[in-house]
Parts: structure tokens; sequence; C-alpha cells
């Protein structure tokens, strides 16, 4: 039994230059209880068809053409409801889980509250009891404890805020519902975790399931059927096993391609040579070394005492993985001197970065270049984005004239792939995420550093970008001779990109090692889960259900006290307390 | 609601000790820096009114002596600070002898009447328009209506106030046209006294109001629209919650939190800042006060009016500080 369906829908967004058609002639049918993915990258218009059926489209936008109708209103077309008919519709018929887990929950209410409201605004009044019985039932649903309802959200992680927005989706057991990325800002454990609790909710209730993502291995791993879109249109439709083993479009292999997996063919274009033995007699002055670098914050230690030495030799890559709360992105704060260690110093070049000169730390933050997560974020919005390139370059002094200086940005830009006509002279918000982050490692490349600190650099753009910007990064290294500390939860790229890899845990260094030791063949626990939450596009894996995720995670508590050392590479050394 | 947490209140006391003993340290420093002697400028009005003064040197000495002006400066400064504890601030230099503390508690009620009164209607005008503008659901008048008014936001406070006179008390004479209350009317917890008051009031409220309402509304205008934007009001929206609940638990109340802190900042201010408004309408408050003693020179009540002013100040931030634990959850696992 069909619970939407979708006739030839277009959706226009009127601009001052004329019109854009987001979504041209669209059609799809949900089947009750059958989970549909919508794939595509941003700007595909997949997450406007979705808000179409919510009619919550943003401004300016307006279906042009078209009809959604529901089944269970009897076929009633929505777009023809009344504005008070439609917010019935919401929730009760057809409900919506959010992409920002972070940001979705009312900070000011109480968990239970911003349950209890879409139960009201539905069935009226709801005696105290009733709603208190109800929150308590649909928490528990999602794997939350009754007391969760009490607290406010600042007091809960992101994979719990993101639960208790499925939670407030499923509480009144809607026909269909519409899942936007709700897992992108997770990491793979907890995304495999909140993903397989979505599924487990949904299949009680029925509901059909709407999942929106950009990436095809999630897709592989929780869905029945493969909308894939490509500029507002659908460009090819069918059984997920059908669309991943014989996709039709060019479009589609495209995006299967572009997933990386451990121990497939590299995305590299010139896969890393066999390492080339480290000839140049061992320096006496390490590149950066933690001497016993531990921190805390209050009573939490985020990392356990640690010591390294990275040579500045033959360049490296040392990539530096686990899921959030790790104590990976501490470990870069501190290497970039944002925060002091509590114990141990940081070194740079012999140096403790947390006692430079004045001149010493200009030279220090010349030498040291970073590349962080949100290429959103990185920008200031008034100015061009020649002025970020620009301003570093003449404010460390090595800007010889006007014209030297764009004609470095020049360089620069076409040393990460973008034509320097299309991207410089343009304001952010005119480029695209992908742009932004490249036009990020452009900048980081005019200042010649000596050590680039990559914290996320991929997670927030699309998987099809994800590999020409780590194929950038990863040309720093082999062209430029820049040694890079890579940050990630994603251990597929770090499998293909780095020399060594240290997986930490709660402020632990639990495994340690080449890449296709650690990641090809992992000997501890948390180092197989972390690999076995990576969704791949391979229909036969068993992905676990919501029970084992949780399972696995409990199991693995206390951390095991000693790290499993899976060998050395030259010019790198690495010591746990 | 959850108990404030001991550490954080011992903390916000701290603060407010230390800025009202930093701010009245300062006002004690800054007239001293000044080259004018106030037993020099009383000599010259007692020999402005009289002519010539006999024994002017030592009269000078004795006015010297009285203010303690030969004490050392630690010592004036110790006994100072004796002072302020006790609200006492010396006698006024230009109404001698009357205390500085009888001429501030005589104007304060009626300032803190008059401009709470007026501070308070603003806000709730201002934040409730401000919220209108932006919200989807607000009729089409209203949208159009406060826009409009908002040009009165760009009228001096003076030229208001005369506006105001001119209508409503000379051309109309719906109201008095100055004086907090009537003379003929005897002070007093009588209806007709507070009548009176109302009626005098009602021209400088609505003065201050008409100018002010502005800066409420194109403040919470632009927190609005922050808030329009967030996850949690889409959210809202996709849940099919009617959109007035939407409005106020969702939109206005994490939009307003910025502006309890800005009004905080302001009553403090309000109790001076509307020297000209009271001025216009010959309101016997603080402002007028403060406006007499500048003219003046006189030292002490200057003194004393910015005592009053940071001790109002401090003393509402720390009330916001108070409340705010209970208006935003997430101060309470804050630092303290």
């Amino acid at each position: 039994m069909t619970v939407l369906e979708i006739k030839n829908l277009s959706i226009d967004f009127p601009i001052a230059k004329g019109v854009v058609h987001a979504v041209s002639d669209f059609t799809l049918n949900v089947p009750q209880g059958r989970r549909i993915g919508f794939i595509g990258e941003s700007g595909s218009g997949k997450t406007t068809t979705a808000l179409a059926a919510m009619r919550m489209l943003a401004a300016p936008g307006r279906i042009a053409e078209g009809e959604i109708h529901l089944m269970s209103l009897g076929q009633t077309n929505i777009i023809k409801l009344t504005d008070d008919e439609m917010r019935r519709v919401r929730l009760r018929k057809i409900s919506y889980i959010p992409q920002g887990a972070m940001n979705s929950l009312n900070p000011v209410m109480r968990v239970e509250n911003q349950i209890w409201d879409g139960i009201i605004a539905h069935e009226g009044a709801v005696s105290m009891a009733e709603l208190r019985r109800r929150s308590k039932a649909v928490l528990e649903s999602v794997g939350l404890a009754d007391h969760v309802g009490r607290l406010y959200p600042h007091e809960l992680s992101g994979g719990m805020k993101q639960r208790v927005c499925i939670a407030i989706g499923v509480c009144l057991q809607p026909d269909l519902i519409i899942a936007d990325e709700p897992t992108s800002a997770l990491d793979v454990i907890t995304q495999r975790h909140v993903m397989q609790t979505l599924r487990k909710v949904q299949e009680t209730i029925g509901a059909g399931l709407i999942l929106i993502g950009h990436d095809m291995g999630l897709m592989a791993q929780s869905v029945d059927d493969l909308a894939v879109m490509k500029l507002g249109e659908l460009v090819e439709f069918g059984p997920v096993r059908q669309v991943l083993e014989a996709p039709k479009h060019p479009y589609t292999r495209q995006l299967i391609s572009s997933v990386p997996v451990v121990g497939g063919q590299s995305f590299l274009d010139n896969p890393p040579a066999a390492a080339v033995a480290d000839t140049t007699p061992a320096r006496t002055v390490p590149l950066l070394e933690f001497e016993g670098v531990a921190k805390t914050y209050g009573s939490n230690t985020a990392l356990h005492t640690l010591s390294f030495k990275l040579d500045d030799g033959v360049p490296k890559i040392i990539s530096i993985v686990g899921q959030s709360g790790s104590g990976k992105s501490t470990m870069g704060s501190l290497m970039l001197g944002f925060s002091a260690p509590s114990n141990g110093r940081v070194l740079f070049q012999g140096r403790d970065i947390n006692r430079l000169s004045a001149a010493e730390r200009m030279a220090f933050r010349k030498d040291v270049q970073a590349v962080f997560q949100d290429p959103y974020a990185c920008f200031n919005p008034f100015y061009r984005v020649d002025h970020a390139l620009a301003y570093p370059f003449k404010r460390f002094g090595l800007a010889r004239s006007p014209a030297h200086t764009r004609e470095e940005m020049e360089k620069a830009c076409r040393t990460v792939g973008l034509n320097p006509a299309l991207v410089l002279r343009r304001y952010p918000h005119q480029l695209s995420g992908g742009q932004r982050q490249r036009l990020i490692v452009a900048r980081a490349l005019m200042l010649s550093p000596k050590l680039l600190i990559a914290d996320e650099p991929v997670s927030m753009v699309d998987a099809s970008l994800r590999a020409t910007i780590l194929k950038n990064i990863y040309d720093l290294k082999d062209k430029q001779g820049i040694s890079i500390l890579y940050i990630t939860h994603d251990l597929a790229t770090a499998y293909h990109v780095s020399d060594y890899v240290m997986v930490l845990y709660r402020g632990h260094v639990v495994e340690a090692g080449p890449p296709k030791a650690v990641i090809g063949d992992p000997q501890h626990d948390y180092t197989r889960l972390l690999i076995d939450s990576i969704p791949w596009p391979d229909l036969d894996r068993n992905w676990g259900s919501a029970d084992d995720a949780r399972a696995d995670l409990d199991r693995l508590d206390p951390v095991a006290a000693n790290p499993i050392f899976r060998g050395a590479v030259a010019g790198f050394e690495l010591a746990t307390a | 609601m959850a108990r404030i947490p001991a550490a954080y209140l011992v903390n916000r006391l701290i603060t407010l000790v230390l800025t009202v003993l930093i701010a009245s340290t300062l006002i004690w420093i800054i007239p001293r820096l000044s080259p004018v002697d106030p037993a020099d400028i009383m000599l010259g009005r007692m020999s402005a009114a009289g002519g010539t003064v006999a024994d002017s040197e030592a009269i000078l000495a004795t006015l010297q002596e009285r203010f303690g002006l030969n004490d050392p400066l630690w010592a004036q400064y110790l006994l100072y600070l004796r002072n302020v504890l006790l609200f006492d601030f010396g006698l006024s230099t230009a109404s001698f002898p009357t205390p500085v503390s009888v001429l501030i508690a005589n104007a304060l009620p009626w300032t803190i009447g008059l401009m709470l009164i007026s501070v308070v209607i603003t806000f709730i005008i201002g934040n409730v328009l401000g919220a209108l503008m932006v919200w989807d659901h607000s009729p089409k008048l209203v949208r159009v209506a406060i826009p409009a008014a908002m040009v009165f936001t760009s009228i001096p406070p003076i030229l208001s106030g005369l506006l105001l006179i001119w209508l409503f008390a000379a051309t109309l004479q719906w109201f008095p046209i100055a004086g907090s209350y009537g003379l003929l009317v005897e002070p007093g917890w009588s209806w007709e006294f507070v009548g009176s008051v109302i009626h005098h009031g009602f021209l400088p409220a609505l003065s201050i109001v008409v100018v002010t309402f502005g800066f409420w509304a194109l403040g919470m205008r632009g927190l609005m629209i922050t808030v329009q934007g967030e996850d949690y009001t889409k959210l809202a929206e996709a849940k099919g919650l009617r959109p007035r609940y939407i409005l106020y638990r969702y939109m206005i109340r994490n939009a307003i939190l910025p502006q309890i802190t800005a009004f905080a900042l302001k009553v403090g201010l309000l109790i001076a800042g509307q020297v000209l408004v009271e001025r216009i309408f010959a309101y016997n408050g603080m402002g007028k006060l403060l406006y007499d003693a500048i003219l003046n020179q006189d030292f002490p009540v200057i003194q004393g009016v910015s005592y009053v002013i940071i001790l109002m100040t401090a003393l509402s931030v720390f009330l916001v500080d108070l409340i705010y634990p209970f208006v935003d959850p997430r101060i309470r696992h804050g630092r303290a």
C-alpha cells in the first residue's frame, strides 16, 4: 500500500535574475513500511523535494506544478490543504527528523516538554499521567532512559539529541518519516547506533521512510530503494541492490566510486609508492615533539600522557582517528598552541610553543598551518575570499608587491585545482563548501608551512568532493614536502593517505602503527568497532542491529590499559606513559 | 525550579561589591583632578549675592576645614568610603546647608516611579512589536504600521517632549504643562494625589516611550530573525505546533534572553539618562537634580547622584544574574 504519492512535482525559486528550477518533474511513490533513500549532492533538490511533502519550502520556493497525495487522508492532494489542515498533517501523518542534531531542540525547554507539546498540538488536552507514560515509552523505544526526559538539550550528547528527535518524530506513529541527513554530524559509531535505532522504530510502527543523504555507504546499509537526484531531476530509481550493482546513470556510478573503501582501490591517482627509506641521518631536533603531554579539563582527562617525535626528514602524514570525545581535537589544539598542556611540553623545532618570544611566535604561526572542519565558518563573510589568502601572506612578510601576491594566490588556487578566475574576487557565500575548503588549503599552501594540522577537513563536504580535497592535501606532502597531522573519524580515508595511524579512545592511544596493519587488520576491540561501524556500499555485509551497536559500546568499557603497537615507521616515535 | 548554586551566588556578590567599590573610587578621584576649589566657588557665589564679603580669607579657611579639604588625601578617601556606606554625601554647596542625601531622597522616588514605569512599558511594547515584525503570521496591518511608527524613534527626545506639550498640554489642555503633581494637592496617600501624579506623569512617560521603544523593537527584530532561522524553530513547525505557541515558547522565549541583559544595563542609566525630559516637564527627579548640580558645580550632589546611578546599575545587573539561571537553563551548568 502506498502512503505517499508524488506526481510530476516541480519546484521553482524565483530570484532577482529569473527562476531557478530546483526540482523538475519528480514522480515517486513511497510504499508503506519501505525505506527510500534520496541521494545526491548539495543543491540536487533532495531536501527541497522532501520539504515540499511537509509544505515547508524555504522562501521564496514554491510548488510550480504537480501533486502530492497522502493516501491515509483519502488521497488528498496536500498542496490544496489550508495552512491549519496542513499543520494537523505534520507529525501526525508525516514527521520530519532534521539534519542539525546539535541545534534541533529548544534550548530552554526540557526534553519531555518538547515531546508533550507535539502530542497536545494534535490531540488536545491529554492528562499529565498519559503524557508521562507516552514520553517514557517513546524515549524507551529509541533506547533512552526515562530521566533523559527531564534534562535540557545542552545536557545531552549529539547522538542522544538525535535520538530524541527520532522519538519526537515517531511519538504519534506517522505514516511517513522524513529523515534529512540524520547522522551527518555524528561519528561512525554513534551514526550506526542512531541509524539502527531509526530503522528499528520505523519497522515497529510500519511507517514509510525517506532517508536523505549523500553517503552511498550509509544508503547501502539503510534503505530498500534508492532515488538518485542530480540538479533537481530524478536520474535513477530502483531497489538499492540493483542501483549499486548495475548503476545505469553515469552520475550514480560516480557517486558509488567516490566512496573510499579500506583495502579497495585508492582514490589517489598516484597511490603512495613503497615507502622511501629514510636515508637522511636522523636529525637531533624533531619537527614536532610531545614530551609527556597530558591535558585535563577540571576533573576530566581529555588526553592521557603521551609522547611522540616527528622528524623533519621525509614528510609524513600521521592520522589521528577516534570518535567525538576521544581527545583527537584536543591534540590538534595542543599542537597549534591554542591550549596549553596540563603536563609536559609541546615542542616545535625544539622550542616549547607555549614559551615563544613574539618573533618566534610569528615564525611558528607561519610554519604551522591549519585546515578546520567547517569551510563555512572559516571565512569572514564581509570580505572577499582574497582577503583570507592575501592577508596572512602580507602579514608574514612574504609579499614583495601586490602583483606578486596576486600571482602567488593564483598559483595556489591552481595547485588545489581551482580556476582563479572563478573563485577569486568572490564573497564566501558565492562559493560552494568544496571550493571554500580548497581555498583554505590554498591559503595554507601560500605560506609554505612545514607542518599542516588538518582537523576533519572533509567531513562537511559532499562525498564526491572528499576525494579531491584529500588528494590536494596528499599532494602537499607529496609535492610540497609538508608533513601533515590528519585528524579524522573516517578510517577509510586515513587508510589511504597516511603513513602512520594512531587510534584514540577516551584520551588513550589504543592502537598505533602503519595503516595497512592498524586499519587493514585491527587487533584492538575499539579499532575493530570503529571499522565495523563504517557503512560500506556492500549489501551483503551485516551492519548489526541497534542493540549490537549499544552492546559493542558497553563491552568496551573500561579501556584496555595497554596500547597495541603494530610496527613503526622511520622518523616517527610514539610512546605512552 | 532548581536552586542557584552557592558558588555562583558568592561570585556574583563579589562582583557587585567590587563594581560599586571601584566605581565609587573613580567618582571620588575625578573631581579631585579638577582645578576648581568648591570653597572658592561658594565664596564666589556669596560675594556675587552680597557684593563684598568681609574676612573672606577666614571664611575660606573655615569652609575648607569644614569640607575636610585640609586632611591628607587618604584620610579624605577613607572618610568618603565610610560616608558612602552610610549614604552620607555631605552638604550640597549649591543649596547649602541641605544634606545631599535629603536632596536625593526627595528626587529619587519621582524618577524611579516615572522612569521605571516608562522603561518597563517601553520594554514590553518594543519587544512585542519587534517580535511581530518578524513573525510570519502577524496581521498585515501590523507589519506595515510598525516600520512607520519607527519614524518617532529618530526624533530627539527634546523635540518629542516639546511636541507633546504643545499638542496635549497647550492646545488640547488634556494634561498639565509642568510639575510632578498639582500645586493645590496635598502630598500623601490620597486618591486625589495619586491621580494628580499619574496625570502629571503621563506626558513625560509618553515622550520617553515614543522615542525609545524603537531601540528594543529593532534589537528584538534582529534576535527574532536569528531565532527564526534556528533548527529548533523549523522542527517546531514540522511538529505541527500552533503558530502562536511557536511564537511564545520557541521564538520570543529564546530571543528575549539577550534583551533582558540589555534591560538591566539600561535601568541604571535611566535614573539619570532622561535629564532633558525632566527639564522640559519641570519634573523634580534625579535628572533635574543632576542637571542643576552640574550647572552649579555642586560636587557633593554630582557625587551622590553618580553613586546612586552606579548602585542602581550594579544592583539591576546583580538581580538579572540571579534571575538568569531560571530563564536560561544553560547558565546553571556554566562556570559559576
